[in-house]
């Protein structure tokens, strides 16, 4: 598979022993992309949660259980399984930054993305989108609201940078070098813990530049070859060694990954 | 003129050649494209000017500072302050939902009164606080025939509510929180002022029941100050412990979790000292000999093992590594943020004093309290103390006449009061009920008249010194956004009804009150509207003591052999006062909600003494009532300990609440601690059928 490579490469980096899953990032995400409220958040093949923070456990009994919590955005794959089976072209990884669009008026639902898509990153709306009373009067203006029938996703909250980009110009700078943390998502802003780290990997000024470089850094299933722009870093073993169940010598068989929210 | 074969050809691939080049059939399906997806129940999106401004949140369990981002004058997202120390920037996910929550299909929308039907009427302002007024004028100055309660225990419209039930002659209570248990054990150890906990200074925090991360203190205040203390990549400055029943948010992020049978907290800290003692340790008190008598004969490692599950070579490794520490604290807490004894906050405050940690740098602090605003109003610590729940239950009893007039602000006592069938029934005696909720609530929804407070979005607020914290504070905000609803802020209705009744607080109005409260404390209006907070480094004077009698009174071991309930408290469910925000319901586990069914969870070998698995359906039965339930397989509780949510079950708000799940709320049995006499709730068993 072809790869186009940019010269920015925006990387988030999730350090998952100073997640506590309060969800914070979760309620931000859908605040910031109108995802309208759903009454029954427990059907899980129903919500949309671009942003989902998963509950990691070591697979071990009381008194020896340890518990760990990974919020996952969408991967903006390097080679993203998704771009090449859309066939209308509705979802494609061509734009300075590595981020892979969702095209909502292209998009015919057919939903091969999400059937290719390994990290589940990818969202079906089953139902109308619902903003009871004046709730709708609450909707951002930075992403466009969707309806039914179509797959939509986590893009880095995009409208971001091209405020931040837009900004770069007025102050007669380059919009392709931002400096670090001028672009940011709403999950990283709203987190209370600081977890989320995000930047250009491929500039030195930005701070994710070396941390993806930590030796406790990893990617979710590594082995298959996506490319994820998501990066995780955590101290403990087991969380690490549940990131890839076919990497050899993996020990995924040992524990449990459960979907929390 | 024929049409022969060569026409034919030329005019298909003329057709075909001049189809490709037009744009037409292009944008047509481009356009068809778009608008077969531009449904007109898809809301249009609101196009304006963005704008950001500060605001302190109370939307959440402790005040947020936060940014509230704002298109056309409408507030759609928010973010943390990072300029403001009350809560250091972040914000938890109910204040996330803030902008969500003050457009909530739950709003009350004007003044209302309850009709002889039973139904809700529309009224104006001025004909409810004529009412209002009216049933007030009937019980000026006759002792008991007035309650006040809020749920605000930082602000200073609770100054207010607490000024005019004083010169009402009647009593102001808080709803239930871990600032209660610390009042009253600061003042049985001899001191004045607020307890709080220097965590940001400190090398060590060893968290003994508080949830510091979902729902002890400050809790976005708390989130940071940990992620400070370990930079992402970089080595962990702070080590933190948590010792609890239950691996919630704070055991999922502390470096350890010490399971610690629920309600056993003062014995955990107390067995703690008893390895401190003998390793020398020994503090300047009036009761030091007295305290060390009682630990080492009733707290040895053996009775503490038993009655919290610790084993005594754990414990003596646990309090060698404190002591080797250089800026350790203890913090003591309810798993759930309220119901725990006055004896938990001493014993852990015992530790800190037996480390010479009282008022140092990283250690524990107590904090003086902000010149009052309103003269007549209680002290923060004397109305913190007073024991709302041990009022009720007297009203329950019927030891304790009903209240011809119980005012709540803020708070919703008919849904989140602990042993809760009994408790809201006692609150519905009551003659009058006004309620000054933003929200159809449980308590509004049984009020006689609804007085509806705007959103903190929308009105002016403040926030003084969050328990917990290291040092008194005060933060304040002007409104973002205009009124949404005919509501009106309950201190401007409070002053007027107050003028009416003869009853002089010293203010006209709303905002004057908060400046005046900004003046005596020494901050800048200004600089606090516009985001920062005023911080004092001052603490108390003077010594404290052990209160070792009223620990030996207070603290009793278990007799065991029960299934003991271990409720948590999640923020992304809610707080006692506001219900499930419409963005957090699809972020809620599986593991606690499925459909309608509330989960709880219990480890494998409790499952199997049991007799049940994952998914069974089984009814919890405590001493104030039965909830019927789903097991959940979870390996992080102790054996013989159920953990439920708090926050579900609710029968008011709105379809984002209602009707999921059920209040274990209703299985909390309270009692009395020895010692104190203030209602206790943590030490709740339950039976399975």
């Amino acid at each position: 598979m072809q790869q186009m490579e940019f010269d920015t490469k925006w990387t988030m980096v999730v350090d998952v022993d100073k997640c506590t899953g309060c969800g914070a990032c979760m309620v931000s995400c859908q605040a910031e992309n109108n995802i309208a409220p759903m009454e029954d958040g427990s059907n899980k093949l129903k919500t949309l949660t671009w942003m989902l923070v998963y509950e990691l456990n070591n697979g071990k009994e009381f008194p020896n259980r340890e518990v760990a919590y990974l919020p996952r955005p969408c991967m903006q794959c390097g080679h993203p399984a998704c771009v090449p089976v859309c066939p209308v072209v509705a979802t494609t990884k061509d734009e300075e930054g590595g981020i892979v669009s969702q095209i909502y008026p292209r998009c015919i639902g057919c939903r091969y993305c999400m059937a290719a898509c390994p990290y589940h990153a990818r969202y079906f709306g089953w139902l109308d989108p619902v903003w009871p009373g004046g709730m709708d009067k609450a909707l951002s203006p930075s992403t466009s609201t969707r309806p039914r029938g179509v797959v939509e996703k986590c893009n880095f909250c995009h409208s971001r940078l091209l405020d931040a980009r837009q900004r770069a110009r007025a102050e007669g700078m380059d919009p392709n070098k931002l400096p670090d943390g001028w672009y940011q998502p709403a999950c990283l802003e709203s987190c209370p813990t600081g977890a989320i780290s995000f930047g250009d990997a491929k500039n030195p000024e930005h701070k994710v530049h070396e941390l993806i470089k930590n030796p406790n850094a990893f990617r979710i299933l590594e082995s298959i070859g996506m490319d994820p722009q998501v990066y995780y870093i955590s101290r403990r073993d087991w969380v690490r060694e549940q990131s890839d169940n076919v990497a050899p010598g993996s020990h995924a068989e040992n524990h449990a990954a459960e979907g929390k929210h | 003129m024929g049409i022969d074969r060569r026409t034919f050809i030329q005019v298909v691939t003329g057709g075909v050649v001049g189809s490709l080049f037009t744009p037409v059939i292009w944008k047509s399906l481009d356009d068809a494209s778009i608008w077969s997806q531009n449904w007109p129940w898809i809301p249009r999106l609101k196009y304006g000017t963005i704008t950001e401004q500060a605001s302190v949140a109370k939307f959440g369990a402790a005040p947020c500072a936060e940014i509230v981002k704002s298109v056309g004058g409408s507030p759609y997202l928010t973010r943390g302050n990072a300029e403001n120390e009350m809560s250091k920037g972040g914000v938890d996910p109910v204040s996330a939902s803030g902008p969500q929550l003050m457009y909530s299909p739950s709003r009350v929308n004007g003044p209302m009164k309850k009709t002889a039907e039973g139904k809700y009427e529309s009224i104006s302002w001025e004909e409810a606080e004529k009412i209002l007024s009216e049933k007030l004028a009937a019980v000026k100055g006759r002792k008991g025939k007035l309650a006040v309660v809020s749920g605000d225990a930082t602000g200073t419209a609770t100054e207010v509510l607490s000024g005019f039930a004083a010169g009402m002659g009647a009593e102001c209570y808080l709803m239930p929180s871990d600032e209660q248990s610390a009042a009253v054990a600061l003042s049985s150890m001899g001191g004045k002022g607020q307890i709080g906990y220097d965590l940001e200074n400190s090398d060590f925090v060893l968290f003994v029941g508080a949830d510091a991360m979902d729902s002890w203190g400050s809790v976005v205040r708390n989130q940071c100050i940990y992620a400070e203390s370990r930079p992402t990549g970089e080595e962990i400055k702070t080590t933190y412990l948590y010792a609890g029943p239950f691996q919630n948010s704070t055991a999922a992020a502390a470096d350890r979790w010490i399971p610690v049978a629920p309600g056993t907290g003062a014995i955990f800290c107390l067995g703690l000292a008893y390895h401190m003692l003998k390793a020398g340790a020994s503090a300047s008190a009036s009761d030091f000999a007295d305290f060390k008598t009682l630990v080492m004969s009733r707290f040895s490692p053996d009775k503490v093992e038993k009655a919290t599950g610790v084993a005594g070579t754990d414990m003596a490794a646990i309090a060698k590594r404190i002591m080797k520490s250089s800026a350790p604290v203890v913090v003591a807490g309810s798993e759930f943020a309220q119901g725990v004894g006055a004896a938990d906050v001493i014993a852990a405050s015992a530790v800190n004093m037996l480390l010479g940690r009282i008022n140092k740098e990283g250690g524990m602090k107590i904090l003086p309290e902000l010149p009052k605003a309103v003269e007549a109003a209680a002290g923060r610590s004397e109305l913190a103390a007073k024991d709302f729940v041990g009022y009720l239950a007297g009203i329950a009893s019927g030891k304790v006449a009903a209240p011809a007039v119980m005012m709540s602000y803020e708070a919703n006592p008919i849904y989140a009061l602990p042993q809760n069938t009994a408790l809201a029934q006692a609150v519905e005696k009551s003659g009058f009920l006004v309620s000054f909720s933003t929200y159809m609530d449980e308590t509004a929804s049984k009020a006689d008249l609804i007085m509806p407070n705007p959103t903190c979005y929308e009105r002016f607020e403040d926030a003084q010194t969050p328990y917990g914290v290291g040092s008194a504070m005060l933060a304040a905000s002007a409104p973002v956004a205009e009124p949404l609803y005919n509501s009106k802020a309950t201190v401007d209705v409070v002053l007027g009804v107050a003028s009416v009744l003869g009853i002089d607080l010293g203010y006209e109005s709303a905002d004057e009150v908060y400046q005046a409260k900004a003046e005596k404390a020494g901050a800048d209006w200004d600089s606090l509207i516009e985001g920062a907070a005023y911080v004092s480094d001052s603490t108390e004077s003077g010594s404290i003591k052990f209160a070792a009698s009223v620990l030996s009174k207070a603290v009793t071991m278990p007799k065991g052999g029960e299934i003991a309930l271990a409720p948590y408290s999640k923020l992304i469910i809610g707080t006692p006062t506001v219900a499930i925000p419409p963005l957090n319901v699809v972020a809620i586990s599986k593991f606690e909600l499925m459909g309608k069914d509330l989960m709880v969870q219990v480890n494998s070998k409790t499952a199997k003494k049991l007799g049940v698995s994952e998914g069974s359906k089984v009814k919890l039965a405590g001493a104030g009532g039965e909830c019927a339930v789903r097991i959940h397989i979870n390996e992080g509780v102790m054996n013989d300990v159920i953990a439920a949510p708090l926050g579900f079950g609710h029968t008011a708000w709105d379809a984002y609440s209602s009707g999921k799940g059920e209040n274990i709320s209703k299985l909390l049995t309270v009692g009395t601690e020895s010692g104190t006499g203030i209602s206790v709730w943590t030490s709740s068993f339950v039976s399975i059928a």
